[in-house]
C-alpha cells in the first residue's frame, strides 16, 4: 500500500514538472534545459528554509516558487534573445552552472553531503490518516491546482502567441508582438510550477543532494512531452502516468540499485529516441525561410 | 609576487587542458559547420573511446600496438552508425529533433558505460609512472608533453587538410551551400561521413588522453560537451579555427581564474567547471549583432 | 509616410544594399522590381527592423525608426507580407487572425474583447472570401489563399503601410485577380502599399510608381509607362541588349 502511495506521489510530482514543461516546450518549442534547475532550486529553497531556518510551510512553499521564478527571470534575460541553437546552449549552461553551484557552494547547500532531515509540515499530522496518506493528499491538492491553472493558461492568448512564435517568430514580431516578453513569461511561469514541484519532492524525500537533479532527469520529461504530443494537455497527463509506471516493472527484477539507476536512465533514453524517431515527420515543423 | 611565480605553470596547464578541449571542439565545429547540428553526445563519444581502450588494454590485455588500430576501427564504425541512426534521419527537419536524438544518445552511452564499467573512477594509466620534467619552474609529465605536442601536430594536419586538399575544398564548399542543400547527393554523403568519422576519432583521441592523464568516470561526458560548446562560441560558431582558438582561450581563463591568488576574490578549484559555464553565458549576453547568419537572432 | 536615406547593409564581406534612398507618400502604391539577388527582400528586412545596425536612416510617419525594434515598428503601423508566407500553418485561419487581433490589443491572459474579435474575424474572413475555411488549419490553404490570409492579418493588426514581398509568386492566375482586387481595396481604404514583384504586368496595373533595383541600388524611379519603355531596364534584367 505504501509502495503504491510512493509511486503515486512521484508520478504526480513528475506530472507538474512535465505539464509545465509542456507549456514552454510543447507549445513554444523552447527547449529550456534549465527547467529542472528551477525544480532543483525549488527543492533546495524548501530544504534550506525548512531545516536551518524552520520556516513554516506557508512561507517556504511560496518562497520556493518565487525563487525558482526569479532564477528563470535571469535565464530569460540572456536566453530569450537567442535563436534555437544558442537558446539550447544558454539554458544548458545555466543548468550546468546551477549543478556546479549546488555541489560547490558548500556554505549554502552542504555540497555533495546534501541536506537531510527535511520535516513534513506539521498540519499533515492527523489522527484520521497515516502521514503517508496525508502527504499524498497534499500532493494531490497541489497537482490539481497546478493542472487547473495550466489548463487555463493553455487557452490564453499568451499560449496562442507562444505557438505562433514557436513556428515563425519573425512573422509574429511583424504583427507587433514583443516575442521576448512572450518567451520570458513562458519561462518564468513554467519554472514557477517546477519550483513548486521541487518543494514537494524535497518534503517527500526528506533528504536531497545534488545528484538527484541532473540532466538525465530531463530525458524523462522530454519523453513524456513528446510521447504525449507536444502542446497537448491531456496527452501529456496520460504519457506521464504511462512512463512513470512503466519502470516500476523493473522493480520486480531483483536488481541492485547500482544497476537499477543506470538501467532506468537507459530505458528512458531509448524511449525518448524511439518516440522522436517514430514521430519525426510530425514533430516540430522544419524552420521555414521567409 | 607569488602569482608571477606560478604563472608559467598555469600557462602550461592551460596548454594541456586547452589541447584536449581543442580536440573535442574541432570535431564538433566541423559537424556544426557542415550540417548545422550540435552533437549533444560528443563528450560521451570521447569517454566512450577511452573506456573502449580500457576494455581492450586491461580487460582483454591487448598490447597497445594491437588495441590502438582496433580502437580506430571501432571509432569509425561507431561514427558511421551514429551518423546514420541519430543524425541523418533528422537532417531535413527541425534542428530540435537532432538535438533531442543526440541528447538521448548521450544518455544511452552514459548509462551503458555505467552499467558495464560501474561508476567508480578508473584510469588508463594503470601501472604507468610517467617521467616528470621541470624547466623554468614548470612541472610537466612526459605524458602531458605528448598531449600538447601530438595535439598541435594533429591540429596542424587537420588545418592543412582542410585548407589545401581537394577533400578540404569539398568540405568547405558543402559548408558554404548548406543553406541550399536539402538532400545529400552521394558524394556529399561521403564527405559528411568522413568528416564525422574524423571528428569522432579526434574526440576519442582526446578522451584517451584524458584517461591517461586524469581519470575516467561514466558521467563526465556532459561537462566536456558543454566546454566544447563554450569554446566554439568563443571562437565563433561553425569556425574550426575559432574552435581551436576558443579552446585555448577558455583553458587559459579557467586556469588563471582558479590558479591565481586573488586574495579575498580567489575562486576555489571546485568552481572550475562553473567558470566555463559563466563564460558561455557572458559571451551569449554580449555577442555582437549580426555576426553570424546561422543561429543568430537579428533582433 | 516613409522616407529612406542612404540605407546600406553588409552581411559579412558582401555589401547587399549600397546607399538606398527613396520616399513613399501616404496612400501611394509603389512597386519594386529588379533581378534576383539585387537586395529587394533585404531592403524589406531592413525596413522591418531585422537589421537594426545597418547604416542609414528610416523615417516612418515622421519619426526616425532606424533604431526601433521590429515589434515596435509593427505597432506603429508598418505591416509585412513575407515572400515565403508568414502564415502560421499549424494554426487555423481563425487563430491566425485572432493572434493578430490579440497582438494589436496586447492581450495576454484574458481577452475582454473576445466577442468583438470574433465579429471582426468573421468579417475579415468573409471580405477575403475565406469564411468556409475558418476553422481549418492554415496548412490546407492554396498559395493564393495563404497570401490573402496574410494580407487580412496585416489589415487586422492595423497596418497603415504594407510591405508585400512577391504577393503573386506561386499564385494561380485566377487568384492573382483576387490579390489585385484586395490591393486596390486597401488603397481605397487609404493604406499605403509597397510591392516587390516579378510579374511586371501585375505591378503595372496597380502601381503609380516603380522603383527598379540592381545590385543593391535604386537605379530607376518613375511611372510604370516610363519604366517599361526605358532601355536601361533591358540591360538590368537581361544584361545588355
Amino acid at each position: 500500500m505504501s509502495y503504491l502511495v510512493a509511486v503515486f506521489v512521484l508520478t504526480l510530482i513528475t506530472l507538474i514538472v512535465a505539464q509545465s514543461f509542456n507549456f514552454v516546450f510543447g507549445l513554444g518549442a523552447l527547449l529550456n534545459l534549465a527547467h529542472l534547475s528551477a525544480y532543483a532550486i525549488g527543492a533546495y529553497t524548501t530544504a534550506i528554509l525548512a531545516t536551518e531556518h524552520a520556516y513554516p510551510f506557508w512561507l517556504y512553499f511560496p518562497l520556493s516558487i518565487f525563487v525558482s521564478a526569479f532564477f528563470s527571470l535571469l535565464v530569460s534575460a540572456i536566453a530569450t534573445r537567442l535563436s534555437q541553437d544558442y537558446f539550447l546552449i544558454g539554458t544548458l549552461a545555466f543548468s550546468a552552472l546551477v549543478t556546479a553551484l549546488l555541489i560547490n557552494w558548500k556554505s549554502l547547500t552542504r555540497g555533495v553531503l546534501g541536506i537531510p532531515g527535511i520535516p513534513r509540515p506539521p498540519f499533515l499530522t492527523s489522527p484520521f490518516v497515516s502521514p503517508e496518506l496525508a502527504f499524498l493528499i497534499l500532493v494531490i491538492v497541489v497537482t490539481l491546482l497546478s493542472l487547473a491553472i495550466l489548463l487555463y493558461l493553455f487557452q490564453t492568448p499568451l499560449a496562442r502567441a507562444l505557438r505562433a512564435q514557436g513556428e515563425l517568430e519573425a512573422a509574429l514580431v511583424s504583427l507587433g508582438r514583443d516575442t521576448h516578453l512572450i518567451r520570458t513569461l513562458a519561462l518564468v511561469i513554467s519554472s514557477a510550477f517546477a519550483g513548486a514541484a521541487g518543494s514537494l519532492i524535497a518534503l517527500y524525500l526528506s533528504y536531497i543532494d545534488p545528484s538527484s537533479f541532473g540532466l538525465h532527469e530531463m530525458v524523462l520529461v522530454l519523453s513524456i512531452v513528446i510521447l504525449g504530443r507536444p502542446g497537448h494537455f491531456w496527452g501529456v497527463i496520460a504519457a506521464t502516468f504511462f512512463l512513470c509506471l512503466l519502470p516500476e516493472a523493473l522493480r520486480f527484477l531483483d536488481l541492485p540499485s547500482s544497476v537499477l539507476g543506470p538501467l532506468r536512465q537507459l530505458l528512458y533514453a531509448v524511449i525518448l529516441f524511439g518516440v522522436v524517431f517514430q514521430r519525426r515527420a510530425v514533430l516540430f515543423p522544419a524552420v521555414r525561410r521567409i | 609576487m607569488e602569482n608571477l611565480a606560478i604563472l608559467p605553470q598555469l600557462l602550461m596547464n592551460a596548454l594541456i587542458s586547452g589541447s584536449i578541449l581543442a580536440l573535442a571542439a574541432v570535431g564538433l565545429a566541423l559537424m556544426y559547420g557542415l550540417l548545422g547540428i550540435l552533437n549533444f553526445a560528443h563528450g560521451q563519444l570521447m569517454i566512450l573511446g577511452a573506456y573502449l581502450l580500457l576494455f581492450l588494454s586491461q580487460t582483454l590485455s591487448l598490447p597497445l600496438l594491437v588495441a590502438a588500430p582496433l580502437l580506430v576501427f571501432a571509432g569509425i564504425f561507431l561514427a558511421v552508425t551514429i551518423l546514420h541512426l541519430t543524425i541523418l534521419p533528422f537532417r531535413n527537419r527541425s534542428p530540435l529533433l537532432c538535438l533531442l536524438s543526440t541528447l538521448a544518445l548521450s544518455i544511452v552511452i552514459e548509462s551503458t558505460l555505467a552499467l558495464l564499467f560501474g561508476v567508480n573512477v578508473q584510469t588508463l594509466a594503470v601501472g604507468l609512472t610517467p617521467a616528470i620534467y621541470q624547466f623554468a619552474g614548470v612541472f610537466v609529465t612526459s605524458l602531458q608533453l605528448l598531449i600538447v605536442c601530438s595535439t598541435l601536430l594533429i591540429l596542424a594536419l587537420v588545418a592543412v587538410i582542410m585548407g589545401y586538399s581537394p577533400f578540404g575544398r569539398a568540405v568547405r564548399a558543402l559548408a558554404a551551400h548548406r543553406e541550399g542543400a536539402v538532400t545529400l547527393g552521394n558524394n556529399e554523403r561521403q564527405t559528411v561521413t568522413i568528416v564525422f568519422a574524423l571528428g569522432t576519432l579526434l574526440a576519442i583521441y582526446g578522451g584517451v588522453l584524458v584517461g591517461y592523464d586524469q581519470s575516467l568516470q561514466p558521467y563526465m561526458g556532459t561537462s566536456f560537451t558543454i566546454k566544447a560548446f563554450a569554446a566554439m562560441i568563443l571562437g565563433g560558431l561553425g569556425s574550426v579555427g575559432g574552435a581551436i582558438f576558443g579552446s585555448y582561450l577558455l583553458a587559459l581563463v579557467e586556469n588563471l581564474a582558479i590558479g591565481l591568488d586573488l586574495g579575498p576574490w580567489s575562486i576555489p578549484a571546485g568552481f572550475k567547471d562553473a567558470f566555463a559555464f559563466c563564460v558561455i553565458l557572458l559571451a551569449l549576453l554580449f555577442r555582437p549583432e549580426g555576426l553570424f547568419q546561422r543561429g543568430q537572432r537579428k533582433f | 509616410m516613409l522616407r529612406v536615406e542612404e540605407l546600406a547593409l553588409k552581411l559579412g564581406e558582401v555589401a547587399i544594399l549600397k546607399g538606398v534612398s527613396f520616399q513613399v507618400a501616404q496612400g501611394a502604391t509603389v512597386g519594386i522590381i529588379g533581378p534576383n539577388g539585387c537586395g529587394k527582400t533585404t531592403l524589406f528586412n531592413c525596413l522591418n527592423g531585422f537589421h537594426r545596425s545597418a547604416p542609414g536612416t528610416i523615417f516612418f510617419r515622421g519619426a526616425d525608426i532606424s533604431a526601433s525594434s521590429p515589434y515596435l515598428r509593427a505597432r506603429s503601423g508598418l505591416g509585412r507580407v513575407f515572400q515565403n508566407s508568414g502564415v502560421f500553418r499549424s494554426l487555423t485561419l481563425y487563430e491566425n487572425l485572432l493572434v493578430a487581433l490579440e497582438a494589436r490589443d496586447r492581450v495576454l491572459f484574458w481577452n475582454r474583447q473576445k466577442v468583438q474579435h470574433n465579429r471582426l474575424i468573421a468579417q475579415y474572413l468573409s471580405d477575403f472570401g475565406l469564411s468556409d475555411k475558418a476553422h481549418d488549419k492554415a496548412s490546407s490553404l492554396s498559395g493564393g489563399q495563404l497570401r490573402l490570409l496574410e494580407i487580412a492579418r496585416s489589415v487586422a493588426v492595423g497596418a497603415e503601410l504594407l510591405l508585400l514581398d512577391e504577393p503573386t509568386a506561386g499564385v494561380s492566375p485566377k487568384m492573382k485577380g483576387d490579390v489585385e482586387r484586395v490591393l486596390r481595396k486597401l488603397v481605397e481604404l487609404g493604406k499605403t502599399v509597397v510591392v516587390i514583384e516579378h510579374d511586371i504586368n501585375f505591378i503595372q496595373n496597380i502601381c503609380q510608381r516603380i522603383l527598379v533595383m540592381d545590385q543593391g541600388r535604386i537605379v530607376l524611379d518613375d511611372s510604370p509607362v516610363a519604366i517599361r519603355s526605358n532601355p536601361a531596364l533591358q540591360d538590368i534584367y537581361f544584361g545588355g541588349s
